[in-house]
Formats: structure tokens, sequence, C-alpha cells
């Protein structure tokens, strides 16, 4: 498909495409427009495939590069997978309001589209808000329970604060470079206006709400917990992976000389990212705010990347997206399956799943492990990558930092993983997993295994994606 | 057929894993296949392991039967393996053990495949991280020696009886001390803690290194920076330390051995300690001799509080099992201030202990795990005059533990009597005297509680009426164990041979920086 805006078109039409289709359609059960949804998804992965990289529009407004191609497939399954999984999600609000659920995930798909590949400040925040408002509307969904309600509101307000923050921040860069061109930032960043760096700072702190980095983490938990759990898994993964590209443009690409600038603050951040993270998702026994909270350690961890300042450290961090995409969303779909058939979300929801159901219990088991960073499945190698781009630049420390706290990672996984294998079950029955559910899961396990234990392919995409950066 | 022909040392670390996969796959619901699978392909790799020692050409000594793969060329990952003298010994060693291991654990009938199959596992990890050169792979083996144990000593395992008591009574009951649970998750989060600082060592030397290459051989020839090599080498100590048990880093291993199932109990205190011991001698003392020289002080007095405080702890347990994984404690520390000493006969004592320790403790958890089944208790003070009713197992236990406490004739003196001289030699001569204190001291809690169990008065309790000897398998388990104290310690240049073929191209790179 030619042209950096193909694929992007390409869902603008799927979306009209959803959109009419669930307004003529009749029955109150408008689940097949999640099925038409998926479909045009599958057709626009196979279309990004074919994408190439290396060219822009509107005088360079809008690039599509490496990066943004790896960035837009990831998108692209992720939402993919999200979509599948949410096909047999069984309460009655899905059904009948199915159209606007697949709608705003596709609009929010959209904004993430535009977003790998916007280079203009402009442009970048109308993809960011593109994104970000279809997922406050996500998050309360389920609008007659009040939790869903309150983790909404939360959401809302933390998000719209934040991209006032992002946006004041661009206005310093603006007014001090009077330009709006990513190229253009760059080249005026040599002189060190302090203005500019603060514009700078202050839009990191909007995006660490975004990606969810430790002191801007609170709406994490709430939200995850109060929503269902398919668009959690989606929500974990893939805005937060939007976020990185947009801090990749900015702080890297937009930085000219003045790059290392970042590296203490990088690694500051990583550091308590990781430290609070991790540390608040042990009292935990929801494990939907376990793996809340274990997402924000994993956003410091590839944080670590960041802090690199490297083509290295940003096709590791890239590497560590596509481990943690599988492993996340992987370990959130079991939660649902668990979730369907037992009416909770407790850790105690798993106890005994080894005998009762062996080989969810055995996905579930590698999910957590590869999110744990044990060798032969893929979080390992994403963890061990990004350790050693940063051991490359001399940060040892930092690397002592993450894979010390990797071990009280360990502890919450080992406990679910104790919850399964040595825990006595309440019940014999085995838990029935709906086909796409399964079909999900056995997908992710599959990217969690094959990247585990050939990691080439996937380390080579990420260092071509990075190397336009540097 | 010559054994180097084939890739022998493959075979031997493989043997086991493709046995956990046969008895997953194959062994459904059959716990006699299952048992026979284990026994079979732990045979396999103990009959290569014996075959290897004794072809080990010890003229040419080096690292031998080498084997060389490439795995990821970009980043200089190979599949390397071979052997010297030192990895020789500890292969013979996890033979035996799992050998006799297999034997031991006849009776696990709750979920034997999965049993069986971790197990297995858990020894293909050990095995390669003997045999690797590459200190990728190596680490890579090393977690999968660590993490099976998790499952091992949660399932299987067994609660203390001892109830936490006292002023921390409230605290412990908290957090479980002394339950399964609570020892499987403090063992396997320290072993990884551990592992944390042993990657980040590892990631240190492949930067910091020219050849942009893991392997063993190659960062052997480059000089690293004397600033690098002093804390790369504390890395190394203090992530292989808590392996090998050192103190304080050791409480994971009472509470770990103490409620692991037997055969696990075996392999644990009996191999995976000397892992860690050997990866400091290996990776620590090979590659770091600047860092080694820095350190050694620290190392030995360490070295030193463990045997004194091990042998005390011990003396205070009233559990059975503890005494004995107190004193692996204990005798770790004798590991360590062998190599601490930087002497040739005490680094050979060293490795002597390391061998004679894993064989020693390997029968000494194999007889607790006898009793325990037959008499269904583990507390020192009730039990009593056993050996009347089972006086293999009486007689076995008495053998262990003269070894333990250094007696002629069994391979524990030649290891601690070497380990001493090596202090007296060393520039730190007082090492000598918390040795022998420790030496005295295992006497002391060893003779008590033998005398205890086995020798005093016939018990009145009706629960210990009639007990049982050890039956056919567990005899196999028994004879080998027996067989090698002794051999090794009336013939110990057996051992020595090799041994010292290996230890001496290392110190003579040490000698030669002093």
């Amino acid at each position: 498909m030619g042209g950096p805006l193909g694929l992007e078109l390409g869902l603008a039409v799927l979306m009209l495409l959803v959109f009419f289709v669930g307004l003529f359609m009749r029955s109150e059960d408008k689940r097949r427009v999640g099925v038409l949804s998926a479909i045009g998804l599958v057709i626009l992965f196979g279309l990004a495939w074919r994408a190439e990289g290396g060219t822009e529009m509107f005088r360079g407004a809008l690039v599509q590069d490496e990066l943004a191609l790896f960035a837009k497939r990831l998108f692209l399954l992720a939402t993919l997978i999200g979509v599948l999984a949410s096909l047999p999600l069984r309460a009655a609000v899905f059904a009948r309001r199915a159209t606007e659920y697949y709608l705003a995930i596709l609009a929010s798909l959209l904004g993430m589209l535009i977003l790998s590949s916007a280079r203009d400040l402009i442009l970048l925040f109308v993809a960011f808000e593109l994104m970000s408002i279809p997922l406050y509307y996500l998050a309360g969904f389920l609008k007659r329970e009040p939790e869903a309600v309150e983790a909404a509101l939360k959401f809302f307000l933390v998000g719209t604060v934040s991209s006032a923050v992002l946006a004041y921040g661009l206005s310093f860069i603006y007014g001090v470079t009077g330009t709006t061109d990513v190229r253009g930032i760059a080249a005026a960043m040599s002189t060190g206006h302090p203005m500019m760096l603060l514009g700078m700072l202050l839009a990191l702190g909007g995006l660490g709400f975004k990606i969810a980095a430790f002191p801007f983490h609170m709406w994490v938990p709430d939200t995850y917990e109060a929503a269902s759990t398919p668009f959690v898994a989606w929500l974990s993964v893939a805005p937060k992976a939007a976020g990185f590209v947009v801090i990749f443009r900015l702080y890297l690409e937009g930085m000219g000389d003045r790059v290392l600038f970042w590296v203490p603050a990088a690694a500051g951040l990583a550091t308590v990212t990781i430290i609070g993270g991790n540390l608040m998702a042990i009292p935990q026994q929801n494990i939907k705010r376990l793996l809340a909270y274990s997402g924000v350690a994993h956003i410091g961890y590839m944080l670590i990347g960041f802090a690199a300042v490297s083509a290295n450290g940003v096709a590791m961090m890239l590497f560590y997206l596509v481990a943690y995409l599988f492993g996340n969303m992987g370990a959130f779909l079991v939660v649902e399956a668990v979730e369907q058939a037992e009416g909770s979300e407790g850790i105690a929801a798993f106890r005994g799943l080894a005998q009762r159901s062996p080989i969810l219990a055995l996905c579930m088991l590698l999910f957590l492990l590869s999110l744990g960073g044990i060798p032969f499945v893929a979080g390992f190698w994403a963890k061990l990558y990004v350790f050693w781009a940063a051991a490359e630049q001399g940060l040892y420390w930092l690397v002592l930092v993450g894979a010390v706290l990797t071990v009280v990672a360990l502890f919450y996984y080992l406990l679910i993983a104790k919850s399964m294998y040595i825990d006595a079950p309440e019940r014999r029955d085995p838990i029935p997993v709906p086909p796409l559910l399964s079909f999900c899961i056995f997908l992710c396990v599959l990217g969690v295994v094959i990247t585990g234990l050939y990691p080439k392919p996937l380390v080579v995409a990420a260092l071509r994606a990075a190397g336009p950066l540097f | 057929m010559t054994l180097a022909s084939f890739p022998v040392l493959s075979i031997i670390t493989w043997s086991p894993f493709v046995g956990a996969l046969l008895i997953m796959f194959l062994a459904r619901r059959n716990a006699r296949l299952v048992r026979w699978l284990a026994v079979v392909s732990t045979s396999v790799s103990l009959v290569l392991s014996v075959a290897v020692y004794v072809a080990y050409d010890r003229e040419a000594a080096g690292f031998q039967f080498y084997e060389d793969f490439p795995l990821v060329p970009a980043l200089g990952i190979n599949y390397q393996l071979g052997v010297d003298g030192m990895s020789l010994l500890m292969i013979l060693l996890t033979s035996i053990i799992i050998f006799a291991g297999a034997w031991a654990s006849w009776t696990v009938k709750v979920r034997s495949q999965e049993f069986y199959a971790l197990l297995l596992l858990l020894v293909t990890g050990v095995y390669g991280v003997f045999v690797s050169l590459d200190l990728f792979v190596l680490f890579l083996f090393y977690e999968i020696a660590v993490l099976p144990m998790y499952l091992l000593i949660g399932i299987w395992g067994s609660s203390g009886e001892v109830r936490p008591q006292g002023v921390f009574g409230w605290a412990f009951g908290r957090t479980g001390v002394g339950t399964k649970e609570y020892a499987a998750m403090k063992l396997t989060l320290y072993l990884l803690f551990g592992s944390a600082f042993i990657l980040v060592g590892i990631l240190a030397l492949y930067v910091a290194g020219d050849s942009s290459s893991f392997s063993f051989l190659e960062m052997e020839l480059t000089q690293f920076d004397p600033k690098l090599q002093s804390w790369v080498f504390l890395a190394f100590y203090v992530g292989f330390g808590i392996l090998a048990g050192i103190w304080p880093l050791h409480t994971w291993s009472p509470d770990g051995h103490a409620s692991a199932p037997t055969a696990v109990s075996m392999l644990h205190a009996g191999v995976l300690m000397k892992l860690g011991a050997y990866g400091v001698v290996r990776l620590g003392m090979g590659l770091l001799p600047d860092g080694t020289l820095q350190w050694s002080w620290l190392v030995g007095t360490i070295a030193c509080v463990n045997i004194v405080y091990g042998a005390f702890s011990a003396m205070a347990q009233t559990d059975l099992k503890y005494v004995i994984a107190y004193s692996s404690v204990s005798h770790m520390g004798v590991v360590m201030l062998g190599m601490a000493t930087l002497t040739e006969v005490g680094l050979n004592g060293s490795v002597f202990q390391m061998f004679a320790h894993g064989i020693m403790t390997g029968l000494f958890f194999a007889l607790v795990g006898l009793v325990y089944e037959k008499s269904h208790s583990r507390e020192i003070f009730k039990m009593s005059g056993f050996g009347r009713m089972m006086p293999g197992i009486a007689t076995a236990f008495t053998i262990a533990g003269l070894s333990s406490l250094g007696l002629p004739a069994t391979a524990g003196f030649v290891a601690e009597l070497l380990t001493f001289l090596g202090a007296w030699q060393s520039s730190y001569a007082w090492w000598l005297f918390p040795g022998v204190l420790g030496a005295y001291l295992t006497s002391v809690y060893v003779l008590r509680v033998t005398k205890q169990i086995f020798w005093g008065p016939p018990s009145t309790d009706p629960h210990f009426l009639n007990l049982p000897d050890a039956r056919g398998p567990e005899w196999a388990a028994l004879w080998i164990l027996v067989i090698t104290i002794v051999l090794f310690g009336v013939w110990p240049s057996l051992a020595l041979g090799p041994v010292d073929t290996a230890t001496m191209p290392l110190l003579n790179r040490l000698w030669v920086l002093q």
C-alpha cells in the first residue's frame, strides 16, 4: 500500500464500515461487528508487513520510517489480540453496545498509528488526544458499575491534566524555537536555552502519566481493576508503547547534540519506577491490580533502555515491548478465562489450577516466567538486552538495581505459581475456556516461547527500527 | 571407538533431560515406568562420567572432551563444553548423588511423574554448569538448576515439626517460618538474588573484554582492569557465595534443606552448594586474579565464621534434618577457607572437600529420609535406640558421621587435613584455629546425635516399635555412597591427581601477581 498514510486510511475505512454495519444491524446482539473489526485488522496487519519504510508526507510532518512501521505492526497485533479476546465477552452490555466498543478501540488505534508517524508537535498532540479520549470512554464502558465510573473518572482527570502539562511543555519549546517540526527543534537545541529544557522536562512529566512511570501511575491499578479484562490487556500494552514512541521522537530525535542531557533523568525515573512498581505489587491480592503494578515495574525496565541513549538501547526497548506484549496480554487473558469461570479476580481463584486445567496453568506459568525474566522465554532476553545496552554505557548501578528488583518481581509471580501448582484445588472440574480466548492465549504462548528460543529475528528487526533515530 | 569421538559431555548433561521428557510424555500414571526411566537416564550419566574420569588424560591436563557449537554468533555465545580436573570430579559427584537419589526416592508416590521430571531437569542444569565453558550458557544452566527447586520443595517437601517459639514466635508465625512454602520461596529468592549479581558480573566482563565473546577460554587470556576485577570478584563472590552458603547469606540453606524431599536435599546440599563454590573458583579465581588477591582475606575470614557459626547452630537444633543442614553450612566454610588460602594444598583440599562433603551429606540426607519415612519423626530427643531395629541404617549413619568429623580413612579426613595445612601455610595462619575448633564442635554434635538416635537405650514409645531396616532399592543408595566415602578416604590420590592438574595453573597465575 503506497504512501505513509495508507494504513491510517485503511483503518478509517474500516471504522466507517463498522459504524454503518452497526447502525443498520437490527438484532440486539451486535457482536458480529467485532468479527468484522477483527477481519479488518487481520487485513491491515497483513498490509503493514508489506508497507515500505522511508517515505514522508506534509513536508516531513508525517513520516513512515522503520520505527513507525515497527510500532504500527506492534499496535495492530496488540489490537487484534485485544479484539479477538473481546469477542467471547458474555455480559449483555457488550452485545448491545458492541459497535461503540469496537469503534472506540479502532479510533484509539487510529490515534496510535498517526502518533507513531508524527514528527510535528501539533500533529503529535492531536494524535495523542485521539488515542487517549476513547480510552477514557472504554474504561467506563460498564457504566452501571460504580467502580468502573470511578476508574474512568480518575483515568480521565489524570489523563487530561497530563495532556495539559504535555501541551504546556510543548508550548515552551515552540516559544523558544519558533517551530513545531521535531527536526527543527533538534537543530535549535544546540543553543541549550533553559526554557527549552524546562519545556522538555514538563512534557516528560506529561508523558510519564501516559506510560505510567512511577510517581504518575496512580490511575493504573484502579482502572485495570474496574475495566473489562480483554480491554485492560490491550490497554496495558498498546498506549504505553505509543507513549514510548513519542518519547523516542521527542527526546532522542528531537534533542540534537543535547541528547545525553536525559541520562540522569531517565535513569532516575527508571530506578524509582522499578522499585516503586515492584514493591507495591507485593501486597496485592487482586491479580489484576498485581499485574497493574508489575506493569509499572516493566515500564521502569523499558526506561533503562531509554536511559542508555543509544541505538542499542532503543532497539532493546522495542524488543522488550514485544516480549511484554505477549507476556502481559497472555497473563491478562488467562485471568479473563479464570474470571469467567470462577467469577473472581483474586489470586485465590487460581488455587490448584494445575490440577484442574494443566495446560492453562502451564500457559500462565510461561507468561509469569517471561514477565519475571527467566531463560528460554521471551522476557529473559528482553531484560538481558536492556541490561546489556545500559552496561555498554557504563550504567552498571542501574543494571544492578534492575537485576536485584527482578527477584522481588519473581516473589509475587511465584506466589501465583504457588497458588496454581502447590495449593490444593477447591473444585476438580476443568475451567472452560472459550475457543477464541484459547486461540489468543495460544498466540501469546507462541510469541513468548518462539521469541524465547530464537530471539534473533526480532533483535534484527528492532535494531533496524532504532536505526533512523541516531 | 574412543570417548573423544562423540559428544560425551553433552550426553552426560542431556541424558537426564531426555529422561525427563520421556517421563512427561510416556509414563503417564505409571509410577514404575517413571522410576525406571529415571534410573536408566541417570545411570547413562553415571557410567559415562566414570568413563570420562578414567579416560581423562592427566599428563595433558587442561580442558578435554571439548565441544563447540555456535549458538548466537553475533553476540559471541557458543555452546562450549569441556572438563578439567576440577569439573571432572564435580561431574562424578553429581552422577553419584543423583543416581543414589533416584534410588532413595523410590517411595515418592504423590504426583511422581512430575517429581522425577523436575528432578532430572534440575540435574541437567547442574551438569551444565560444571561442563560449560561459555559464561552465558553457564548462566542459563545455573537458572535451570535453581528454578525447579521451588516446585520440588513446595509440592513434595515437608514442613518442620518444631514450631517457632519465643520472642520472634509471632513474626515467625506470620511469615510461616518452618513451612515448606516459606522454605521454597526463601530458597528461590535467595538464589535468584545471587544470580542477579552473577549476571551483572558476567555482563561487565563481556563488555570490558575486547574479544566480545562469552567464552571462558578467551576471557582467561584477557587482563581486566584491577578496579573492575575488584568489584566483579565481589559480585561473583556474593552471587555464587549465596549458593555456597556463606555467612550471613546462608539462612536459606537450613530451611530449604530441611523442608525438601529426600532426593532434593541430597542433590541440593550435596551438589548445588558445591556449584556455588565451583563458581567462585572457576569464574572468580580463574578470571580475576587481581580481584582474588584483593579479597582473599574476606573470603577466608567469612569462611571461618561459617565453620564455627554453622557448628554451633547445628549443636542447638532438635530437628535431625536441621542438624545436617547446619553441618553443611559449617562444612562449606571449610571449602571456602581452603580456596582462600591460595596455596596448593589448601585449594586441593577445598575441591576435595566439595566432593567429600557432597557424598557425605548426600548419605546423611538419604538416611534422615529413611529414618523419617519409617518412624515419622525427626525429633532427635524423641527417638532412641534405633540401632537394634535398623542396624544397616545405623551403621551407615555412623560412617557418615565419622567422615563428617574427619576420622582418618574417610574422605572427610583427607579434605580437612589438606585444608588446615593450607590455612597454616597461608598468610593468615590464624585461620587454622577456627577450622580446628569447627572440626572439634562437629564431633560433639555428630556423636551426640548418633548416640541419642541409634546407640542409646531402646525407646519405650509405642510408635517406634518394630521399625524396619532399609529395603531393596534403598540399600543400593546407601552402598554406593558408603563405598565412595571409604574408597576416596583410603585412596585420596584417585581424586587429587586430576584436581592438582587443574588447580596448579590457576594458582600459578595468582602467584605471578603476588
